[in-house]
């Protein structure tokens, strides 16, 4: 991942242009999604921001795309500070996760809510905490600096209730909430309309890509992001055709088989009068039958509780 | 693991000469690969392979692959226990996790296969 400290009411508010969000209302501890557009309001990256203090965000951002992110990013807001190359992650995700970091010794992540952060102390290291994740269960985003990380890793696993996972199990959880992916779902060839996030846009207010994505608002012309779900426990796959009748409609971006609904899950582009909940499609080779389905396709996660 | 028994593909398939029909799988570096299987696609019973041909899939949570019959022959019998226990296959590749036996198998086709040795030196030269 990448992480940038921006500090200063006049660097937040340069950044807050690049960003389709309000940044300058977001209150201190509180975490908030967003992404930024280029001109064409194409996805150059999505984003969570951490507002530490009154005066500093922490904005986390994804690996692929960095080079082009933090220069974007240090272009309008002169103040950044790119912490990547000097910053560990580790998530702490599932139902456990806060007692586990409690008995670690966090004590300051007791209070956060769902999407609420804090600064805290382990070891006399200075770490940052976010109760988000991408797993849709109760969860817990730590960032560390390097030096720090091998230890805290080894004392997490210490405890019985934890096991490393890889990304294939983040996979399976991202897809069952319907998370996109950077790089494979949404990219800067997508607008946040057709990845259907257009429900986290601030629109009463100027960012970098507004104007292009108001006409594309207007107009409707495009495909959308939508779930699919197989019959059986076949799974949907990355860039398989999706068919209507028969006919080429869109494309599989994500698939694959969701252990904990019991069926192949994924997501796909299409016309979005074919979009609606219960559309009958079929994708692949195979002609695997699908149908369309509103995200989350996990409805028990406990990331809220 | 790779017993001495079987016979082994390029594809990663395994078959075992059981007599009066052969007995085919995928092997343990193949599910390993393939992480949890979700879910396996049988042919028909009485379908006439050649070998080489696609005659089952196989799924897991990370990827989706084709199996291909290791000699032609005609389908006997399929592992009806997959279709509820996709995971057999991780837990007993050479076992419970069987995809399929062939009869009227053209015998002199084994030859063309790979033995435990070979297939394990196979293994270690394409990981």
């Amino acid at each position: 991942m990448g992480e940038f400290l921006i500090e200063g009411d006049a660097g937040i508010r340069a950044f807050d242009r690049l960003v389709f969000s309000d940044m300058v209302g977001l209150r201190t501890g509180r975490c908030r999604y967003s992404s930024i557009l280029n001109e064409q309001a194409g996805i150059v990256d999505d984003i969570v921001v951490l507002k530490l203090d009154d005066d500093t965000l922490y904005v986390v951002t994804n690996a692929v795309p960095l080079t082009r992110v933090s220069e974007t990013i240090r272009s309008y807001t002169r103040t950044a500070r790119d912490l990547s190359d000097a910053t560990a992650k580790i998530d702490v995700q599932g139902p456990l996760s806060r007692q586990v970091l409690l008995k670690a010794g966090l004590k300051d992540i007791e209070p956060l809510k769902y999407y609420g952060c804090c600064r805290t102390q382990w070891r006399g290291g200075a770490i940052i905490v976010a109760r988000a994740g991408y797993t849709g269960e109760l969860g817990y985003e730590l960032y560390t600096p390097n030096d720090l990380a091998p230890a805290l890793w080894e004392e997490l696993l210490d405890y019985e209730e934890v096991e490393p996972a890889g990304l294939g199990a983040r996979d399976t959880l991202r897809m069952e909430m319907g998370y996109t992916l950077y790089g494979q779902d949404v990219d800067e060839s997508k607008t946040t309309l057709e990845a259907s996030m257009g429900q986290f846009v601030y629109w009463g207010r100027g960012f970098i890509g507004r104007d292009a994505l108001c006409l594309r608002k207007e107009k409707h012309d495009y495909q959308v992001r939508t779930g699919i779900r197989s019959k059986d426990r076949r799974s949907p796959r990355p860039q398989q055709e999706v068919r209507y009748n028969g006919e080429a409609v869109g494309v599989v971006t994500s698939g694959t088989y969701g252990p904990s609904v019991g069926c192949g899950v994924g997501m796909a582009y299409v016309p979005s009068d074919l979009a609606a909940p219960g559309t009958e499609l079929t994708v692949g080779p195979k002609d695997l039958p699908v149908e369309t389905a509103a995200f989350p396709f996990y409805k028990e996660g406990t990331c809220r509780n | 693991m790779y017993p001495e028994h079987l016979r082994y593909t390029t594809e990663h398939e395994w078959i075992r000469d059981d007599g009066e029909v052969f007995v085919v799988g995928v092997t343990d570096h193949a599910a390993e690969m393939l992480g949890d299987v979700t879910y396996v696609e049988l042919p028909r019973v009485g379908m006439a392979v050649a070998q080489g041909v696609e005659i089952a899939a196989v799924e897991s949570v990370k990827a989706a692959s084709d199996v291909y019959a290791p000699v032609g022959g005609r389908v006997a019998a399929v592992n009806e226990e997959l279709e509820a226990r996709p995971e057999l296959v991780n837990e007993d590749a050479y076992g419970e996790g069987w995809f399929l036996k062939l009869e009227g198998v053209k015998t002199a086709e084994m030859d063309k296969l790979m033995d435990a040795t070979a297939y394990r030196r196979f293994v270690a030269e394409n990981v």
